[in-house]
This record gives structure tokens, sequence and C-alpha cells, in this order.
């Protein structure tokens, strides 16, 4: 014990008490992290957060694409398969606050038929859950977040509040899907998004003032508007007592027969470690796999990594005669979800449409990157770029055996072998795709783009340790717990059984809340002799 | 120096000087405008080939306002030498030095030297045969171009000069301080 404490005493410091227990230790900050840690530590319980990555303040965010690099995971994955899914400044997060640092902030919320793809189409994976299981969290979420929308949104159940603050002003690019959409007769209506569209105070945080219309929320907010965890969860979870240590990173989780007591981190080069009543796996759907992978913990059923879904997120371009200069406002100011379950479709599920905003630097990567162009075409096409404008697609995934992680035989700089990604497109995200491309060019035709261009893509990484009632065909139960471990929960997007058709971030945090909420219950209840020995312990 | 007809150079100036780019931005531009750097990852044949290679993959656009020719190949070097990978690779392409160095290799001898029509029957025959280290690098090359201040003053836009904000952000809608230079009609051409 002696030399565990000495170890704990050398955590002193800017991120560190040099405490060592604790009753919840939280891995990573992002939207599945944050929310608990608020929770556990309003309930009075002693709690760590390790995040990888480092404090990335408003104030210190530069209005810059290339600099934006810090925010992103750069321990590199490999992708395979057909559809390789980039990672990087796409598809990861690294720093306090997680994926929500660079998140567009987009939260439109989830339908009740998304719960259950297979009762109604008989294909993919149902929740073990129902919508209104969630629709709670979605209520208090968007309260807390100060989500911006509509004073009527036109999909879903009805709501039983509006949102918080009235919605972004509309840009460029979304007055172009207004006029297209319109001329095609689909629905639009402003979309709900997590940045304010007034000020509003936060506790633990101070004043957020509003928007100011910057439009580069991938390379991280700088004024404080938009909810990413840092200046919301987080700021809630410190002022009731939480500890966040950034520049940690998880190598080992230590056991005691089917319960994890404690928790190894590098900080700096040195490793470290906390003993921890129960641990809350919030890392995301490819270092939470990971992870668990080499130490090979949770996956009785031969379940981790597998069910890796990405949503079909196709996007279209064109350039108009006005002036867009796309890199303003806030990036998806528009929504349609009228293609939530199209007529006549022949796939499964559906998808909602958006206008996308579109910085410089990022435009012409994934113009080079789509097309192939080079050269004088490059430029003469780049030449367009304020005449520029978007729209894309998000859509449902379904999973298949192909679709996995697994760890490769290549270390990466920390020695540890670097995971790899299989992921194609089944014939269902085929015809998705086709359906979704031909009538966002009908759209885009109609609002007057021209020069038009598709680039085929996939966002966000789902699955990888799915939720279920049958310990044989997943990996956690409905409440996040582990089958296979007491005091393991998993809280990010790796649970998720089927991709939604929406962007995760919501769903991620109504998730997390629920498994805290369920986790104090459980507590309170005195459920396990060892939740009390764990308890009197520290 | 090229020709800087439409005052781009002169609007960025003024810009960085104006309390529209916050401090943290103005940090980065202006360490980009700045940026040099020697070759220490390739060696002098490699990185010579490389910057070839970079001046017909983005080549400078006559239309915009670039003082000297931009150091691609130097960012890309640098970046290389730094260790620091973009978070990912395609399974199927090697660590990116190696790629890189291999994407140069089949290059002749005396690419450097060929004119500019043969150098791009080349590239075009490398980004069939290498087609995921070739995408790698034109997007490396790309975002170098089109992060530099100038290139974007040009090309009619300044992301950057973000404070206290926007509020003219519709259609054909322009702050004061946006600049109006460069910047072609939308060009009809269909592309992928």
């Amino acid at each position: 014990m002696a030399d565990l404490r000495d170890m704990g005493r050398q955590d002193s410091g800017p991120h560190g008490s040099g405490r060592q227990d604790f009753d919840a230790v939280v891995i990573g900050t992002g939207a599945g992290g944050a929310p608990l840690l608020a929770r556990l530590a309003q309930a009075g319980l002693r709690v760590l957060a390790l995040e990888a990555g480092e404090a990335h303040p408003p104030e210190a965010m530069p209005t810059d694409e290339r600099a934006q690099a810090g925010l992103f995971w750069r321990d590199e994955r490999l992708s395979a398969g057909a559809n390789p899914l980039p990672f990087g400044n796409n598809n990861s997060g690294c720093g306090v606050g997680g994926s929500t640092l660079h998140y567009t902030a987009y939260v439109p919320r989830p339908q009740p038929d998304d719960f259950h793809l297979r009762r109604t189409f008989g294909v993919g994976e149902d929740w073990p859950l129902a919508f209104s299981k969630l629709e709670g969290y979605f209520d208090e979420l968007e309260g807390f977040l100060g989500v911006s929308g509509p004073a009527t949104y036109p999909w879903g159940p009805p709501r039983r509040q509006g949102y918080a603050h009235p919605p972004l002003p509309l840009n460029g690019a979304a007055q172009l899907m207004q006029r297209g959409a319109e001329a095609v007769g689909l629905r639009t209506s402003p979309a709900p998004n997590a940045a304010l569209s007034r000020p509003q105070e936060q506790e633990g945080y101070g004043l957020r003032p509003a928007c100011t219309n910057r439009g580069f929320c991938q390379a991280g907010c700088s004024v404080g508007a938009k909810a990413s965890m840092d200046v919301t969860f987080l700021p809630l979870a410190t002022r009731h007592g939480a500890e966040i240590r950034a520049g940690c990173f998880v190598t080992d989780l230590e056991r005691r027969g089917d319960r994890v007591t404690g928790v190894v981190y590098r900080q700096g080069g040195q490793e470290r470690r906390v003993r921890a009543g129960a641990v809350f796996l919030a890392a995301g759907a490819i270092e939470t796999p990971r992870l668990l992978l080499r130490l090979g913990l949770a996956n009785s059923s031969g379940q981790v990594g597998r069910n890796f879904m990405a949503h079909v997120g196709t996007q279209l371009w064109g350039q108009v005669e006005e002036e867009v200069r796309p890199h303003k406002g806030i990036p998806g100011a528009l929504i349609s979800e009228d293609t939530h379950r199209p007529e006549g479709a022949d796939f499964a599920g559906g998808y909602l449409v958006q206008s996308i905003g579109v910085m410089p630097v990022t435009y012409a990567s994934q113009f080079a990157r789509g097309t192939g162009t080079w050269g004088a075409a490059l430029t003469s096409h780049m030449r367009g770029y304020r005449h520029t404008a978007g729209i894309n697609v998000l859509g449902d995934c379904l999973p298949q055996p192909g679709n996995f992680l697994e760890l490769s035989d290549e270390p990466d700089g920390r020695g540890l072998p670097k995971p790899r990604i299989h992921f194609s497109w089944g014939e269902n995200e085929r015809r998705m795709n086709a359906h979704a491309t031909r009538l966002m060019t009908d759209l885009w035709t109609a609002a007057g783009a021209s020069g038009l261009w598709t680039l085929e893509r996939s966002a966000h990484v789902i699955g990888t340790a799915r939720m279920g009632r049958d310990p044989r065909r997943s990996v956690v139960r409905p409440d996040g717990r582990a089958h296979d471990l007491e005091n393991l929960y998993i809280s990010d997007n790796s649970t998720f059984p089927s991709a939604l058709s929406v962007n995760p971030a919501l769903t991620i945090m109504a998730l997390s809340l629920r498994t805290a909420d369920g986790f104090l219950a459980a507590r309170r209840k005195g459920e396990s002799a060892c939740d009390r020995g764990a308890l009197e312990q520290t | 120096m090229s020709r800087d007809p439409q005052g781009a150079g002169a609007t960025l100036a003024e810009l960085l000087k104006s309390p529209h780019v916050t401090s943290p931005t103005r940090q980065v531009l202006e360490e980009r405008l700045e940026a040099r750097h020697e070759p220490r990852a390739l060696q002098a044949d490699e990185f010579s080939r490389l910057q070839a290679v970079a001046r017909r993959l983005v080549p400078p656009d006559p239309a915009l306002f670039v003082p000297g020719e931009p150091d691609l190949a130097g960012a890309v070097d640098h970046r290389l030498a730094s260790g620091l990978g973009d978070g990912w690779r395609y399974d199927d392409t090697p660590p990116d030095l190696e790629a890189l160095k291999e994407l140069l290799d089949v290059l002749p001898v005396d690419f450097v030297n060929q004119p500019s029509e043969g150098q791009d029957a080349h590239l075009r025959r490398l980004q069939e045969r290498l087609p995921h280290a070739f995408e790698d690098l034109l997007a490396e090359l790309t975002e170098v171009y089109y992060s530099h201040p100038l290139v974007q003053v040009s090309l009619g836009v300044a992301p950057f000069a973000d404070a206290p904000g926007w509020t003219r952000i519709g259609l054909d809608e322009r702050e004061e301080w946006e600049p109006q230079v460069g910047g072609a009609a939308p060009s009809p051409e269909r592309h992928g």
C-alpha cells in the first residue's frame, strides 16, 4: 500500500490531487464519459476522469484547419475493406471533451422506430430498450446543453417541450437547400444544433455566449457557444468535486475475480495507477474495443470488435451563381427527415438530409481525394470555392460479419498494436446511397447548382461492444454494464446495437446519463455485497 | 514574386493587423507565412523529385497571388520528420515515409528534368499503379497549399478573420472586411 500512496502523491500538480482511491474512474471525457462523470459527482461520489488528450480551452482555439490537428487521435489506425474509413480529422477525438470538441453539434433525436429495425424490416438488430426510456434524457439534455431549434419540429413523436433556444440563422447552403427542397417537394426545417442562439449560464463554467457564426465548429469552438463537454458537463462535474487528469493513456485494468479493482495509465512517460470501485470505459468505438481486446476482457461472447458500423454519409457538392462563402454559419443549418422511411425504398431504415457548410482546406482535400483531380484542373475548380455549396445525408448502416475491428501486428508509438478496421458497404448501404444520390442530385439541380460531384463517404464509428440482454450475443447489458464483469461499464458509441438514422452524440449522452442513474440506483439499493465492500474500503 | 493585381497581399497584411483576427489565429498564420523547411526525412534527390511532383500536382495558380513558390514539399518532409501522422492509413499502404519513398522511386531518374507533359504522363501512371499512396500525397499537398492565408484571400475568402463573428452569412452577403479579390466564376465542368 505504501508504495501506491507514494505513487499517488506524484500525481499532485495541475491535473492531479494525488488521490488514488475513487468510487468510480471514467476513461474518456467525450459524450460518453462526461455526462456520467457529472451525474456521479453530483451524487457525491469521488470520481476521476482519465483523458488521453490535453485540454484545449476555447480562447486558445485558432480559426485554422491545420492547427486543429491536436484535437484528433493521431495514433495510426489501419483502414481496410472496400470502403476503408478515414480517421484522424474525422471519426476520432482527443482532448478534454473528446470528439465533442470538433463535432458540428448536430443533435436531431432518433425516432422511436430507429430502435427496432429488425422488428420492422427483418434485418439488423433491435435495441434492448425503447425510445421512451431515453425520451426524458433527450428533454434534459436539450435544455442543459442549450440546443437551438425550431418552435415546431416536423418529424418524430410530439415533443413534450420546445428547444431551449430559437434556431441558428441559415447560411447560404441552407438557403439553397430550402430553394431546392421546395422545388422537389421535400419538407425542411431549421436543424436542432447544440450551439447557442442566445447566451446561457452554465453551472461551473459561467456564461456561454451566443454562436458567432464562425463556422469552424469542426476545428473547435473558440467562444464556448457550442455545447462541447469542456464547457458543459465537465465544468459541472468539477464543480461537484470530480477530478479530471489530462494526458493520461490507460494501459491496463487491474482485476480480482470478476471485478475491476484499479486502472493503470501512462502520464508523461510515467506509469501510474488508481484504485476504482467501478470503471466506466468511454473511449469511443475504436479505443474501447481495442483496450478490451488487448486485455482479453468482457469478451466471453466473442462480440468485442464485431458489428462495426458507420453511417452512410454521402455528400453532394456543386457551385452556384451566388457567392456562398461556405465557411460561415453553423455547418448543418437545415434538415429534412422526409427520407426517414422513404416510400417505395428498396432498403431497410432511412436517412436524413442536411445542408452543409465547409471550410476551404477540408473542401480542397476531399475534392482531391474524392475525384482524384490534380494539376490545373484542381486549382481551377478551387477558384470557385466561394460559390460552393453542399448537402449530405446521414443514414443507417447494418452490421455485417465482415465489418469489424481487430488488433494488428504493427505496434504504434506506444508499443501497442494498432487497430485494423475492416469496413465495406453491403447491399443495403449501396441501395440507400443510390437513393440518396438521386434525391440530392435532383434537389441541388433544382437549387441551381452545376458541376455536381458526389463524395461517397461514411461517418461516425458505431458498434464494437454492443448492448443486449443475451450475454452470448452482446458485450454489455442494457444499462451499460459488461455481462462478464461486476463493475465495468461501457458508455460510448460502441454499445449501439444499430446505427440509428441520426448523428450519435445526443444518444451517447442520453445513454451515459441512463447508465449513471442505473448505477446510482443499484448502489443505493446496495444491490451487491461487493459494492458495499468497495464502499467500506474507500 | 508574382504580380498581385488584386491586392491580396495588402488585404492580408491589413487583416492581420486588424482586430478581426484573434491572437491564437494570428500566431498560426504568421508562423505559416514564414515557414520554410530544409529536408530532413528525405534524401536530397528524393526531395527534389518531391518538389517537382508537388509543382505538377498542385501547381501555383497563376490567378492567385502568393509570393515565391509555396513550400509544399518542405511541409510534407517536415511532417514526416516529426513522426506525426494524420491518425490513419490505408491498410494496403506502407507507413507514410516508406509509401512516399516508394512512390518517388517509381519515377524515372530524370523526372525533374522532363518537360511538364512528360511528368504528367508519369504521374497519371503513378496514380493508377499506387492509388492510395498517390491520393494521400495529393491530399496533403492540397491541404498545405490551401491553408496558406494568401491563397485563401486570393480565393475571395478570409475565414480566419472571424472576430467578432459573421452576421452576413446568406447568399451574396459579404461583411465589409471580407476580400472581394480573386476567384473566377464557377466552372460548369463535371467531376467524379
